[in-house]
């Protein structure tokens, strides 16, 4: 049993072990610090561990990796502050949460759904690995843009009363996602001959802006309102309440592992389509969408820790990096002379079950760490508005700074935080403009690249879609929830049809 | 007080004359072009260490991508010329100026080292009918306006490469741009793009695995990483005139820098490429190692920017002349 013996090195050795756990208590502040990224701490960590020897190295940036991805949601459902833009879904349901006092409640119980998403994407690594990248590479130009219009029309279940207003909130966050250079031709769009423009203002100080700033300036109304105590009774969910939300967090977390398996897609898309998916499936919910439904946060969680398997998948299988931080593990295993690519798991048989093992290990870590010191995490909640907004603002301003050692992303983080805050008082949305932002060039780009293939007809275009049996499944999805939004459904065909 | 005031400015420079001959005294800087992942980070992050060793100090890498490489170029030309902030870059701002996209390229700024050359080559999805460029050429000619080739942008090596190939042979094809080689060997793989060109060491795993194929090596000469596949000059001949050509990574210093730093930097980065690990990785991505410094590495620089601009230019997908920059016509 090779693959026992590979599974098991890093739990047997006292060393790895010590340092997939010290990764993983990192990676979970790094990941709830807002900007700074998993990306960053594992490159960062590259030259760190340079003269180490591979395994260690490993063990150490897969904790960080894993116990990032968990750790965005801390300040998501704490502060309103999402420490990455997979938490972003997080944020809607999870702080209310903490609003109502049940903080402590939401995040036990996203630690456990985190924890079994995880566990989904590890299973999927270890059982389908091949298939599925397969499977994923087959992803044309055109699925990608239909993924991006379903994306989009998340914006539905992101609206709140208005949809007018979410679908405005929505434009506008596509609009912003268009500064920069044009990325099929490089032409400059809204740049206004600023090189900083370039690459189009960061996601993440939009993110952080419209989240975490907004939220402390609206605060500022209520400065005599008398904060909520939190009830720190139960911080380990119900039995009762994991079985029954267990159902959801394994769909979303398959949801999670398909959209990280894909080369062009990441964790917050997934957390993101899991959250739509959880907002259509949930009938009746005990508590509304947007003001703290459980079902909210659990299915962005399960969603975008089932992601950091899926990315695994493509980048062992094929050397193809499933996302930006499994990228990066591709260059440090270059740095550490080995070769990251199709026969990496014929030259280091080793590799795949030792890092699915390293995986296991990291996830379990996660739920040690995850529940652990929850009471004094929510205790912040708790402190006084003098004390708690300023700490919002410091953690917001060196949040946008280290997105990219950049002053201009404070100044956009700001600009977006007053406008998100002007957004709220008159009653628009502000989670689809960061919709609107992350889907902008997904969408963009991948409709040229379709239409470009198809030499500029939509004829052809439309053709070829329909042939391919990805394609139309995509088409066909996107058609039926269209339809069923519909009068034509909802008044007339529905009713004659499910008459009973 | 005026009086203090020029004594202390006085004392000031004194000091920092004084300290230069003790270069480098303190942590360095290395801004990375690109971003975390990409080949211009692993091999920055990987030659920084050896660095690190001969100079005694410590030298603090950052990524700052963006805007093809101006970014960063703009950003190292605002720091103090001392020899404590690095650029470590790669080929792209050498093409900056006749593309409009700034002001600034390597002429304006002092080489400390450049590192390794890569091969660009021509790969084609697996399942495609042509093993060799004169096949190619010749299914290409056959169906007008079906092959789908990826690039990666204006100024890009795709871009580049191909306007060398419009300059022998007159192609009608589709251009499909992706955000970097990575993304459209993916693409390549999954049958999104029939044919791209790309640096040998992106391909090599993929095409070793037999997952795509290489139909010709843009050098004039075969790759000893793949021996089977044919130099473009035997069925361009003409392609001669450009070739050798590749994407290089180097380490740049802002101009005014003192000569004692420079110096200091470039005997560090002379013995670095040396150590045996770099050598290693540098052989198994397919690159070259160069490790040109002084004239050697402007000359280097001056004959690449000659060659690419003027390709470009007569493509007629530049924005300026190169004669406007001085840049002359190669011979």
């Amino acid at each position: 049993m090779d693959a026992f013996t590979y599974f098991a090195m890093s739990w047997l050795s006292p060393e790895l072990l010590g340092l997939t756990a010290l990764g993983t208590f990192l990676g979970i502040y790094v990941g709830a610090i807002p900007g700074l990224s998993v990306t960053m701490a594992v490159s960062i960590l590259i030259s760190f561990t340079f003269s180490w020897d591979v395994n260690y190295a490993l063990c150490l940036m897969v904790g960080v990796y894993m116990g990032g991805v968990y750790g965005g949601s801390r300040t998501a459902i704490l502060l309103n502050i999402p420490g990455a833009p997979s938490a972003i879904a997080t944020a809607l349901d999870g702080y209310p949460l903490a609003k109502k006092g049940l903080a402590g409640e939401a995040i036990g119980l996203s630690t456990v759904m985190s924890v079994v998403g995880g566990f989904v994407g590890i299973i999927v690594l270890a059982l389908a690995a091949p298939t599925v990248s397969e499977f994923a590479i087959t992803f044309q130009p055109r699925d990608y843009m239909m993924l991006g219009i379903l994306g989009i029309m998340l914006v539905g279940s992101l609206s709140g009363n208005s949809l007018a207003r979410g679908i405005f909130a929505g434009a506008l966050g596509l609009l912003i996602g268009t500064v920069g250079l044009d990325p099929m031709t490089a032409d400059e769009r809204f740049t206004f001959g600023v090189i900083e423009l370039w690459d189009g203002i960061n996601p993440v100080a939009v993110m952080i802006g419209m989240f975490g700033i907004s939220e402390a300036l609206h605060q500022l109304h209520h400065m005599n309102k008398a904060v909520v105590k939190q009830k720190i009774a139960r911080i380990i969910p119900k039995w009762s309440d994991i079985k029954k939300y267990m159902p959801l967090s394994l769909q979303t977390s398959f949801i999670g592992v398909i959209v990280g398996a894909l080369p062009g897609t990441g964790g917050d898309i997934a957390a993101l389509m899991a959250y739509d998916h959880a907002k259509r499936t949930t009938k009746n919910p005990k508590v509304p969408f947007g003001q703290g439904a459980k079902e909210g946060l659990i299915a962005p969680e399960a969603a975008n820790n089932a992601a950091v398997g899926g990315a695994y998948i493509p980048m062992l299988t094929l050397g193809i990096p499933g996302d930006a931080v499994t990228a990066v593990f591709i260059g440090a295993l270059f740095i550490h002379g080995l070769n990251p690519g199709p026969l990496l798991l014929l030259e280091q048989p080793h590799m795949f079950w030792f890092t699915v093992g390293n995986l296991t290990l990291a996830n379990i870590f996660v739920l040690i760490f995850g529940l652990t010191g929850i009471k004094l995490f929510s205790k912040i909640v708790e402190c006084p508005k003098g004390i708690l907004i300023p700490l919002i603002f410091l953690l917001s301003i060196v949040g946008a700074y280290a997105i990219n050692n950049a002053i201009i992303d404070i100044w956009w983080m700001l600009a977006f935080g007053v406008f998100g805050y002007f957004m709220r008082l008159y009653g628009f949305p502000v989670g689809p403009v960061i919709l609107g932002v992350i889907l902008s060039s997904l969408t963009d780009e991948n409709w040229r690249r379709a239409i470009l293939t198809e030499r500029g007809s939509v004829s052809d275009l439309f053709i070829n879609t329909l042939q391919s049996p990805l394609s139309a499944t995509l088409f066909s999805i996107i058609v039926l929830i269209l339809v069923s939004q519909t009068p034509l459904w909802t008044k007339w065909l529905k009713p004659k049809l499910f008459r009973r | 007080m005026k009086k203090t005031t020029i004594t202390l400015l006085a004392a000031l420079s004194l000091s920092s004359t004084a300290s230069f001959a003790e270069y480098p005294s303190k942590d360095l800087q290395g801004v990375i072009m690109w971003g975390a992942g990409g080949s211009t980070d692993t091999v920055m992050r990987s030659i920084a260490p050896h660095v690190e060793d001969a100079l005694g100090q410590d030298i603090i890498l950052t990524n700052k991508s963006g805007g093809v490489g101006a970014i960063s170029m703009k950003y190292v030309n605002k720091k103090k010329a001392d020899g404590y902030t690095l650029l470590m870059g790669a080929e792209n701002p050498q093409m900056h100026k006749v593309l409009g996209l700034s002001n600034l390229d390597y002429s304006d700024m002092i080489p400390i080292s450049i590192l390794a050359r890569g091969t660009p080559m021509i790969m084609a999805r697996n399942d495609a009918p042509y093993d060799t460029m004169q096949e190619f050429i010749d299914y290409t000619k056959a169906n007008p306006g079906k092959v789908k080739i990826g690039s990666t942008g204006k100024g890009g090596l795709t871009s580049i490469v191909l306007a060398m190939l419009e300059s022998q042979v007159k192609l009608d094809y589709i251009s499909i741009p992706y955000k970097g080689d990575g993304p459209a060997l993916t693409a390549l793989q999954g049958g999104a793009i029939d044919v791209m060109p790309a640096v040998l060491g992106a391909a090599i795993e993929q095409i070793k695995a037999g997952r795509m194929k290489a139909i010709s090596t843009v050098d004039v000469e075969r790759n000893e990483l793949l021996p089977d596949v044919a130099p473009i000059t035997d069925t361009l001949p003409e392609m001669k005139s450009y070739l050798p050509w590749g994407p290089f990574f180097g380490v740049f210093v802002k101009k005014g820098t003192p000569d004692e730093a420079v110096q200091k930097l470039s005997a560090a980065f002379k013995e670095a490429p040396f150590k045996p690990d770099f050598v290693d990785l540098m052989e198994k991505r397919g690159f070259t190692i160069m490790n040109y410094t002084g004239e050697e590495a402007r000359y280097f620089l001056d004959a690449y920017r000659s060659t690419s601009s003027w390709l470009v230019y007569n493509a007629g997908f530049s924005k300026f002349s190169p004669e406007k920059f001085g840049i002359k016509k190669p011979e």
